[in-house]
């Protein structure tokens, strides 16, 4: 199989890293037999790409970001980060979950600067990065602090900050909002919206809304369950930055009835 | 956006925490006052010999009198009881992330493990005389023995107790495993590992007394044996008072060393 090789020439200093993916299949061992999680699908993101999966619970989004950062073992097919084929776990990468998974006894700011110990990077440069970031994402005054003593979106912010300080080529992100209220995920998607806008970032961002993923994404591919495959990829042109009442725009509406329609057809809603 | 600022937010429940702790400090002492106060009066009012109760006055003059023996014999006893306990420590937590580690160790050598926690740990006492002669090592041996468990169990769930997920966090930062035992797996069952210290330093003082009574010649326990010989009950009680006293100190210490060790577990509640 030969890399079907996206390269954009792209001048910024950390250009984002494309994903290419063909024929990507899980399957989990199981007590009856392997689980078929996964696949086979296919992925091409371009770089500085925001690419959204969305679906119901179980059809595979977290796998698919699993395999695709080589954290998981894949089970058939293959993977190409920036045209280089996936071999082991990536490191040029952040990665978000949906739980801010801090290290509780750290720091905020120790927890962002995990990053440059573990990967030995320069101190000073690596604080002035954190520094920068915690600017950005709001985070001033909460740099000694325990995560015990942050509110939920403010644990996610710092876990946002650790996921970029070390300026990676692409983002993770497993619903990372799906655990916060509705007031505070508006305002995070619009701060990953302006953080993205000026970083540019490749990112592949799971979620189960239909607002964050029309809101945030270039592009939404939508996945069905068992096994995992993306039934339909929508283009969304709506221009950035994006409001906090996205309904502002019909063509959002739009959208958002499609991929409606779509989970409908599938049987993820059943409504009467 | 920001939180209150971190002094203002501890300083009314760190107040809170010492008036509490200093009232029920104050409770505590008026309890024991009175008991003494009641005990004194039952002895002299029942007219009990000294060789059979003493009254309260009776061994508190006699501990206070016999300060440099009870000192003397309260610190072999914490050697022992550091000893034995630090051995435990530094068999149980490496021991804990091998047993995790490896499956073949939990299936083989754990249930091993639990089987010989199932003894009395005191049996062995008199075998470890045959092997070591009696003299400090044995009861350091019963202490390691009696401690090395609650440590053990709680590091092994610690370490079990880690998500998943932030093992892929440090992989995707190409961390080394050393990393991720220092930087993640250790720190962050501390707290666990530490709870079974605090469960193994109560069962080694237990473990202390009870092993030099059956194999040292020094110590606390060993001073109580021999007065006990003796009938002699005033320095049977007033090492019985030194023994809890050493108990106090051990706990304390450990709890001291929670707050220095583990600043994040400084909860406000």
């Amino acid at each position: 199989m030969s890399a079907p090789v996206q390269k954009m020439d792209q001048s910024a200093a950390h250009p984002g890293a494309s994903i290419v993916a063909r024929g990507l299949t899980k399957l989990y061992p199981g007590k009856d037999g392997p689980f078929h999680a996964l696949g086979p699908i296919d992925l091409d993101v371009a770089p500085g790409e925001f690419v959204s999966l969305i679906g119901p619970s179980g059809c595979g989004k977290s796998t698919t970001m699993l395999l695709v950062s080589g954290l998981e073992p894949i089970s058939d097919g293959e993977v190409w980060i920036d045209g280089e084929p996936l071999a082991k776990p990536i490191s040029d990468i952040g990665i978000v979950f949906q739980d801010h998974l801090l290290l509780d006894f750290r720091t905020a700011m120790r927890n962002v600067m995990l990053q440059q110990q573990v990967r030995g990077l320069d101190r000073a440069k690596m604080e002035a990065a954190a520094d920068s970031l915690f600017d950005q994402l709001g985070l001033k005054g909460a740099e000694n602090k325990y995560p015990w003593q942050l509110s939920g979106g403010m644990r996610q912010r710092v876990s946002i900050a650790r996921a970029l300080v070390h300026d990676p080529t692409m983002l993770i992100m497993d619903e990372p909002f799906g655990a916060l209220d509705a007031i505070t995920r508006t305002q995070l998607r619009h701060e990953l919206e302006m953080l993205w806008l000026a970083k540019r970032k490749t990112v592949l961002f799971i979620t189960h809304s239909i607002e964050e993923a029309v809101g945030l994404s270039d592009r939404v591919l939508v996945m069905s369950t068992a096994p995992g495959r993306i039934v339909e990829e929508i283009q969304i042109d709506l221009p950035r930055p994006r409001p906090a009442l996205l309904g502002e725009y019909p063509e959002f509406s739009a959208y958002a009835k499609r991929i409606y329609s779509i989970f409908e057809t599938l049987g993820v809603y059943k409504f009467r | 956006m920001t939180l209150a600022d971190p002094a203002q937010m501890a300083a009314s429940p760190r107040l809170r925490l010492v008036a509490g702790w200093l009232r029920t400090m104050a409770f505590t002492a008026g309890a024991v006052v009175l008991l003494m106060a009641l005990w004194e009066v039952a002895i002299i009012a029942f007219e009990v010999p000294v060789w059979l109760v003493p009254k309260p006055s009776d061994f508190m003059a006699r501990f206070f009198a016999e300060i440099p023996l009870l000192l003397h014999h309260a610190l072999a006893t914490s050697r022992t009881l550091v000893l034995g306990f630090l051995l435990g420590v530094a068999v149980a937590v490496p021991l804990a992330l091998a047993i995790v580690s490896v499956p073949a160790l939990q299936r083989g050598l754990f249930p091993v493990i639990v089987f010989l926690n199932i003894m009395p740990k005191t049996v062995v006492g008199p075998i470890l005389i045959v092997w070591f002669g009696i003299g400090p090592l044995v009861a350091v041996l019963i202490v390691f023995l009696m401690c090395f468990f609650p440590v053990l169990v709680d590091s092994m769930s610690g370490f079990r107790a880690v998500d998943r997920r932030l093992y892929q966090i440090t992989r995707s930062m190409g961390a080394r495993p050393w990393q991720t035992l220092f930087y993640l797996r250790l720190p962050a069952s501390m707290a666990h590992i530490y709870a079974g210290m605090r469960i193994g330093i109560v069962k080694a003082v237990e473990g202390v007394i009870i092993a030099e009574f059956i194999a040292s010649s020094e110590g606390l326990g060993y001073l109580i044996m021999r007065a006990s010989g003796f009938m002699d009950m005033t320095l049977m009680f007033s090492g019985l008072i030194a023994a809890a006293l050493v108990a106090l100190v051990f706990n304390g210490s450990l709890s001291i060393g929670e707050a220095v060790l583990m600043p994040w577990a400084r909860r406000p509640e």
